[in-house]
Formats: C-alpha cells, structure tokens, sequence
C-alpha cells in the first residue's frame, strides 16, 4: 500500500518553493537572532565591563576600559586594596549566616504551614491561607518604624538576628501561597496510606510530604534568596554597625568611603556580583521555575 | 456497606482521617503556629503599629501623645512637609509611568519572540537576559554610575564612535536627567521579570488552541494579537501591579546608592522611599521623627493598597484568568 | 464537492522519517477513518492534510488542485480537536464567527451561518456562554460547530471524543454520523480506538509505524485483514493466532496441522507447497466450546470470564499456547475442566511467513 521512498514527477517542482519557504524562515530566524542576541549584549555589558576592569591597572581601566586584562594591563590591586580596608570576610559571613537561615525558616515554616492548610480542614483555614500571602501585596518595609522600635526593646538592633527574623517573615507569605498550591496537587491516598501505616501527622509531614516536595522546596528556597542577600534597607536600619554589615550593605559603605579609588570600587563591585552569578549558574532552572510558577497560578 | 472503620462507627470516607479530634487540633496548630507568630509579630504587626504611630506626635525624650491626623495634615499642607512630599510623589508615578511604557513593551517583545517555536537556544537567551534581575540594586547603581561618569569616559568613547561626539552628558548629575537616567537603570534591570511572566503565560496557551488559529486563516503577528494577547491580558495586568509595587518600595536601594539620602541633585530624584528614609532618619539640620516617619509609610501604604484593590477589583476582574 | 488525494506523502523531521509514503485516494462524500496504535503517523498525515504539519514530499491535492503550499485557511478544510480548541476569551458565537470575521465576511452572513450551525447543534441557548461555562459534549458541540460554520470542503477531526467520558461518547458518536448524513461532506476521522473506526467510517485506513496498512470497508477489515497486524488491530477479543504447518493445499483449500496437534481446513484461494510454515488465525466469535472427546482440538480452560450475555473461555492447549472462545452465557465450563474447541473453517485465515493474509477463496458476503 505504501509507494516506495523513490522521488516522484511531481517532486521535482516541489524543490523551489520549499527553497523558498526556506529562505523565508531564515531571514526571520536571523531577524529574531539579532534582536535577542543584541539585547543580551545590553544585559550583559556592564557586568562584563565592570568584572574586567577589576583585574586592570588604574591606567588600563582609564585608557583602554575594553581591553581584555592582559600582561602589562593585570592587576590585582583592588582586591588588595579592598581586604586591607574592608572586612570583606565578614561581610560575607554575615550575609551567608543571614540568608541561609532565614531560607531555612522560610522553606520549613512555610512549609509547615501550607501542609496545615492544604492537608486539614479546620475552621478559620479559608481565612489563614488569606491572612498569610497578604504580605506578598503588602511590602514588610511599610513597617520599619515599628520594626525598629521594637527591635531596640528587643535588643536586637545590630544582631543579625533582626535581620533573620524580618526577613523570614518577609519571605513566608510567597513561600506559602507556591507551596500551598503544590500541596493541594498532592495525592492525597499517599498519606492516607501512610496513615493506615501508622505514621503520626508529624512523621507524614516529615517523611512523607516534604522528600516529594523537594524540588518545590528548592524553587521557594532560591526564589526568596534574591532579594534577602541583595537588601539595602533592613541592614542599613537594622544592623548598620561594622560586625554585622552584609555584603550589600559593607559594598555600598565602602564605596561611599573610597569613591576615588577605581581599582577598589570595581574590586568591591566585583566580589559583590560574582557568588551571585556562581550560584545563579547552578539554580538558574529552580528559579526561573519559582517565577514562572507563579505567573501561571498567581 | 464496605465500612471497615476500627471504632466501627460509620464514617464518611473524607472524615475518617480526623477521626481523632483533638489529637487534630494539636498538630494543626503545631505546623502553622510559627509561621503565624513570626510573620504576624514582624510583618502585619508593625504595620498596624505603624498606623498607630502615625497618630502620634511626641518631642524627643518626651511622651507620645495622640494627635489625631494631624500628622497627615502637616505633611499634605505644611510647605515645608507638602512640597517634599508631593515632589517626591510626582517623581515616583514619573519613574512608574516611564518603567511602564518602556521596560513592559521590551519585556513584552523579548518574551514573544522566546515563545517562537522552533527558535534555538531560548534558554540560553533566557538565562542571561534574566541576569541583571538578580543582582543587587545597590550594585547594579554603582555599575551604571561608573558606566555613566564622566571620569571613566566610557559611555563618552561610546557616543563618539557611533558618531555622537556631542550628545554625552552627565546625565545622572543633572536635575532634568537624573530620574530618567535612574529609571532606564531600573528598566535595565527588571526587565527580566516581566519578560519571565510573560514568557511563562504564552507557553502555557496551547498548542491546539493556535493551531485552530491557522485553520481559521490567521498568521503571525494576527494570531499574537488576537488570540495570544487577548489570554496573557491577566499576565499584563499581574506585571502592572508588580512594577507598581516596585516602584514605591524597591526604588529606594537605587536612589540611595547612586544619589544618596538627598536624592539629588536637587531632590529631583527623590521618591517616597528616600523621602521617607529622611523623614524617620533625619537629614543634616533635621532631626528624624518616628511618627513623621510612620505617617509616610502608612500613606505609602494607602497607595499601595489603592494599586492593589484597583488591581483586584477592576483588572483582575476583568481580565478573567481563562481556563485552558 | 471535494475529493482528496495523497500520493506519495512523505514526513521526516530532519533524518528522522515518520511517514515513508502514502497513498490514498478519498471520493467525494466519503467518511475515512485513520485508525492506529499511538505514534503511528495517523494525526501527522491528518496535520500534513490540514496544513498545520509542512509536507516533505509527494503531493496533497483536493479535487485535482496541488495544495502542498497553500495556508491552512486557504485548503477549503475545517478541524475539531481532540481538547475543542475554543478560544477561552471569547463566548461560543465569537468562537463560531471568528474565522468568518478574520475573512472580512459581511456581518449578515456570518449571523445567518452561525445560527443556522447552531440549530443544527441544538447550540442555540448557548451562544453568550464563555468555552468554561460549558460541559465536555457541549464544547465538542461549538468545536464542530465552529468547523460547519466555515463551509468546509472537507471536515477534518483528530480524536474529538477521547476526552469526553464513555456515555457521552456513544452519544456524540451518533451525532457525528447524523451530521455526515446531513451535510454529505467529506469527512477524515483519526481516532485509535477501532470501536469509533468501526461505527463511523465508510472506510477504515489503518496506520501502523507511518505506513498504511490497509484500506477499506470495516467489514473488509473485519473478514479479510491483509496481514497480521490488521488482524490483531480490528476485533475485541482480539484474533486468536496459533503456529502451524501446511499438511495438504487444492485450489481452494489447505489442511494446517497446528502445534498443538490438530488438522483443520481453510478455505484460502492460493496455498502455499505442503510443509510451509504458516500462522493460523481464528476469531475468538468464530470459536466454539464442544465436547471435549469429539473436537480436533482440546485443551484446559485457564480462565472463564461471564459478562452475563457471553462468556469469554481462555483455554491452554498442549503446546501452551492459549485461544480465546467467545461463546453464549449458558457455557458451563468451569476453570479447569478439559473441555474441545471447534473452529469454522470458513471464518479461519492464513498468514505467511512474512505476516500476509492469504486470499480467501471467496469475499465474505458483507465485504463485496
């Protein structure tokens, strides 16, 4: 029934237009090409420039700012300038301390409470599950007066305690309202399973729900890091003092301080953006699906 | 009849899982306690505690007393409060508007032609173009202020070889400029969000749905207006009160990294983050004044709330999330 | 007026070929069938028809006219999808008027032709309701409403009912086919379940790994399927297929012996020389329970499945191989009697080595 692959009469005079049509499906590649092509270049420039010139002589970076860090051109002074002067170090710890275990509180909190809401019902649940992503409309920030004073009966103004506890609560309404959706996709005989096994509510939280939400948790987890590592307002208000600076906040008071030194502002910028680019090569996937997740649901 | 409940009281299949009621309870309360304490004492709390101050008015080391809304009446008609105030509201709906007619548009763009089928490396595309997003404010304000300085020369050696030797200006030092410049900084660097969201919305339209298109005779850039657009429109409407959002919070790390406090030159690129980062803080003759402050912020939190009822209310009613 | 036909039609994304060839040619009127396990080409050359899916060779033509290049709009088709492909931000007229509207047709037309469709459909009280308002059947409904609207020449349909439940199912089944009797359109249907294949199409095409692998009339299909894959396609239970060797051919006859022991003659037209090996295929329908000391063939039932009108008997024969028995629901045999079987040779086929079907001596009654 069906013709042997060899190339009929009419084949012949098929050949032209799908030339044709082919020829018109590059030119619109290319087109498409150029544009996002060319816009990346726009992206990504200035973060290049700036990575390169901080490997330059003060000269290079005046006289030849495109030029490639090479031979005469290299030099490392920045970062010398920068560890002398500032307690980078510090810094970093700070920021890694504060981000890791507010992201830790966020995901767990977070996911404590969606599982309640998602799993149970009980009374006041409807109004909960609103109550908890209003903050995802309403910016914590609105709030720093009360913040402050309460921090400072707290004593804990310049701890990087204030920082964990603002912004784990900054972080919990978006964690909850994505994992809350993704709880309620959940099979639900999964856990009644695990209850006819004899599991308490607490083990099927543990043991059950949470490994097949794993890579949910990652999404939420380096969904809400962006903003928390990258804060300006919170540290300069809440712990603005030299130990307990982040690394967003320890740049932007170095620069303040050694604006004239070029080698050591593009240094600074420099160690500023890179572990963020380091991680984003790693998470880029988590992230762009935390995003779009919420674009489809929200 | 196939009731093999262990008490043998009969029970629907939906409730034998809280048979044991109190035991329930417990455990409920157990999972959403700390979520609740933490985000009610450190996020609704203070924002109520913040209209509360707003109430109030009080001499440094003196009592607090309860002034009504005069504190809003001093910043909506004192000259000294009013002119800040209002400038700084004018230049964040200016910086609002622009971000909304410039960077939604590229967004817009960007996502449309990712969403092609058949083009290659999209996420590759993706990825970079997404990067600026992640980066800090405050370093990408630097970045740009160097980029943009007249001492490095950069951007000057830029407009010279594409033939605009003259056209170079300090653009972020000059009152007519500053907001403009700071809010193409802004564009450049969220401009991955709206792409994303978009992005996300056009591939989740099925393929079917445009395919039922073509046999309806529609090509290209017809199926991208009149089927593809009119489903993202809820998508549009979600960017719009993120940028919105935005605009009144976030912008303050941009302003004051790159301007400082004052929003100069001149306070032309104040808005009411740094306007209100003053007005708690203080500034060089002022001393700072936590209800003044508290007043500030919670009129940012009416306008925020206004966006988002308008958002809720009317765009999001309208532009109804279509089941697909 | 619209006849179809295929010559040649070729798909391959790159290297990789879906559709090798194909051939066919559909009269004007008819309703076909493309019927296939999934992935076996039938919705790629549906698309390829329809102008969604480029061809890479071989010719597409309606009534005599090479459209290989033409715009899916400008083919004179019209296609229901399997998930309706109503356009969610329009009510279910604008669903139906769109592709007129996007034509530039006068506004009058289009109200009359909807309306008219939406009789048809019994859509009238519909029409203001947005796709999510309504219920699975009644989006069908506006999908194939939306396909009459635009006059097609030729209604394309690819799975249209596989997302609606069993009942609704039947029922749109028979609207469909009121529908081609009432238009007297030309109608191609893919679908995977033979059910569908076998109640509404004059003719079936079975696909299988992008190659056609017969065509024609159900009954054709059912009585005189071209080769083993055919055979095991069409019919439910399928066809019961035993080992078994040529013991002695006429001219209108040949003796198998099966593995299991058993002679058993065929009517077949061309046999092949005594001692080829040959598959012997038999309906599970065209098999009967019998005495077990006076049948040819004998074996223990393994399984007995009673739907209550029929009883299905699984039976072990000797070698291991196992027949499918569809008989009455009176059948007494209990799971692991020995009970015979006896087959109608007439009903009976032969397969060669290479899986094709012997020729019948003579066409079935309903497949001339």
């Amino acid at each position: 029934m069906s013709a042997p692959e060899t190339s009929t009469p009419s084949a012949a005079r098929v050949q032209p237009s799908i030339a044709r049509a082919r020829t018109g499906r590059i030119a619109t590649s290319t087109a498409i090409h150029t544009v996002l092509f060319g816009y990346t270049i726009i992206a990504l420039f200035p973060v290049v420039l700036v990575l390169l010139n901080s490997f330059k002589t003060k000269r290079a970076i005046f006289g030849d700012p495109l030029g490639l860090p090479f031979g005469k051109t290299f030099s490392a002074i920045g970062y010398l300038d920068v560890l002398h002067k500032g307690d980078f170090a510090t810094y970093f710890t700070n920021s890694f301390v504060v981000t890791v275990v507010a992201l830790f509180l966020i995901v767990l909190l977070g996911a404590a409470a969606a599982h309640a809401l998602a799993e149970y019902r009980f009374p006041g649940n409807g109004f909960l599950g609103v109550y908890l992503i209003i903050g995802i409309m309403v910016p914590i920030r609105l709030g720093t007066v009360a913040i402050l004073q309460m921090m400072v009966q707290l004593h804990l103004v310049n701890t990087l305690t204030a920082l964990i506890l603002v912004y784990t609560a900054q972080g919990l309404p978006v964690a909850v309202f994505i994992l809350t959706e993704f709880m309620r996709t959940l099979s639900r005989d999964i856990k009644d399973s695990a209850r006819i096994d004899g599991l308490s509510e607490y083990r099927i939280f543990f043991e059950v729900v949470l490994p097949l939400i794993r890579p949910v948790l990652a999404t939420v987890a380096v969904f809400s890091m962006i903003p928390i590592w990258n804060d300006l307002w919170f540290p300069l208000i809440l712990a603005p003092g030299e130990g307990t600076r982040t690394v967003t906040l320890g740049v932007q008071q170095f620069i303040g301080q050694y604006t004239v030194n070029w080698n050591a502002v593009l240094a600074a910028l420099t160690l500023a953006i890179v572990p963020v680019l380091v991680l984003y090569a790693f998470f880029s996937r988590q992230l762009i699906r935390g995003i779009t997740s919420g674009a489809v649901k929200g | 009849m196939t009731d093999i409940a262990p008490t043998g009281t009969p029970a629907k299949p939906d409730e034998t899982a809280r048979a044991p009621r109190r035991k329930m309870r417990l455990h409920i309360a157990v999972f959403l306690a700390p979520a609740v304490l933490i985000y009610t004492l450190f996020s609704i709390y203070p924002l109520i505690e913040s209209l509360r101050l707003s109430l109030q008015s009080s001499v440094p080391g003196g009592e607090a007393d309860y002034v009504g809304l005069a504190n809003y009446a001093k910043l909506f008609f004192d000259p000294l409060w009013a002119d800040q105030f209002l400038n700084a509201l004018k230049n964040n709906v200016v910086m609002f508007c622009t971000i909304m007619v410039v960077q939604n548009p590229i967004g817009l763009v960007l996502a449309a032609l990712l969403s092609l089928p058949k083009v290659r490396f999209t996420g590759t595309y993706r990825t970079l173009l997404f990067m600026p997003t992640l980066l800090s404010v405050v370093i990408i304000g630097f970045v740009w202020q160097l980029i943009l300085s007249p001492l490095w020369g950069v951007t000057d050696g830029f407009l010279r070889a594409i033939g605009l030797a003259h056209a170079y200006k300090p653009w972020l030092g000059l009152e007519g400029s500053a907001l403009f410049t700071l809010s193409m900084i802004s564009v450049w660097q969220y401009v991955g969000v709206p792409m994303m969201l978009i992005y996300a919305a056009l591939l989740s339209i099925p393929d079917e749905l445009i395919d039922a298109a073509r046999i309806d005779g529609l090509r290209g850039w017809a199926i991208f207006w009149k089927v593809k657009l009119p489903l993202i429109l809820p998508t549009l409407g979600l960017v719009g009160i993120l940028t919105y959002i935005g605009n009144f919070t976030v912008s303050f790390d941009l302003i004051y990294a790159v301007q400082g406090a004052l929003a100069g030159p001149n306070f032309s690129t104040d808005v009411m983050g740094t306007f209100l980062f003053r007005t708690f803080f203080g500034q060089q003759t002022q001393l700072g004044d936590p209800h003044m402050g508290a007043t500030v912020a919670s009129v940012l939190f009416f306008i925020i709330l206004a966006g988002v009822s308008v958002y809720l209310l009317a765009v999001q009613r309208r532009l109804q999330r279509y089941e697909m | 007026m619209a006849q179809l036909s295929l010559s040649a039609v070729r798909k391959a994304y790159d290297k990789h070929v879906v559709i090798p060839g194909a051939d066919l040619e559909i009269a004007d009127g008819e309703f076909v069938v493309f019927v296939g396990p999934s992935g076996c080409g039938k919705s790629t050359l549906l698309r390829m028809i329809a102008g969604l899916e480029e061809i890479t060779g071989g010719d597409v033509r309606i009534d005599g006219q090479r459209i290989n290049e033409l715009g899916p709009a400008d083919r004179g088709i019209a296609m229901v999808f399997q998930s309706y492909a109503l356009y969610p931000h329009k009510d279910v007229y604008g669903n139906m008027a769109f592709a007129l509207k996007h034509a530039g047709v006068d506004k009058a037309v289009i109200e009359e032709r909807v309306s008219k469709a939406a009789a048809i459909l019994g859509l009238e009280p519909l029409l203001k309701r947005r796709p999510k308002q309504l219920s699975g059947g009644q989006r069908q409904r506006v999908a194939i409403g939306r396909a009459i609207v635009r006059d097609p020449k030729i209604f394309l349909f690819d799975e249209p009912l596989s997302n609606l439940d069993a009942a609704l199912r039947v029922q749109m089944r028979v609207e469909i086919l009121r529908l081609h009797q009432r238009l007297k359109s030309t109608m191609i249907y893919v679908t995977h379940d033979q059910v569908e294949a076998m109640t509404l199409a004059d003719r079936i095409v079975v696909l299988h790994g992008g190659r056609i692998e017969q065509v024609g009339t159900p009954m054709e299909l059912y009585h005189h399927p071209a080769n083993l894959f055919v055979a095991g396609f069409i019919g439910s239970p399928k066809m019961n297929i035993l080992a078994g060797t040529v013991e002695a051919a006429s001219a209108d006859n040949a003796t198998v012996r099966l593995a299991a022991g058993a002679s058993i003659s065929v009517p077949v037209g061309a046999s092949p020389a005594p001692g080829a090996k040959v598959s012997f295929g038999v309906r599970p329908e065209h098999l009967a329970i019998a005495d077990a000391a006076s049948a040819s063939i004998t074996g223990t039932a393994q399984v007995v499945e009673r739907l209550g009108g029929e009883t299905l008997v699984h039976v072990e024969l000797a070698d291991g191989a196992t027949l499918v028995v569809k008989t009455d629901g009176e059948c007494l045999a209990r799971v692991g009697d020995i009970v015979g079987v006896t087959a109608q040779g007439a009903h009976c086929h032969l397969f060669d080595e290479a899986g094709l079907c012997l020729p019948k001596a003579e066409k079935h009654v309903l497949a001339v």
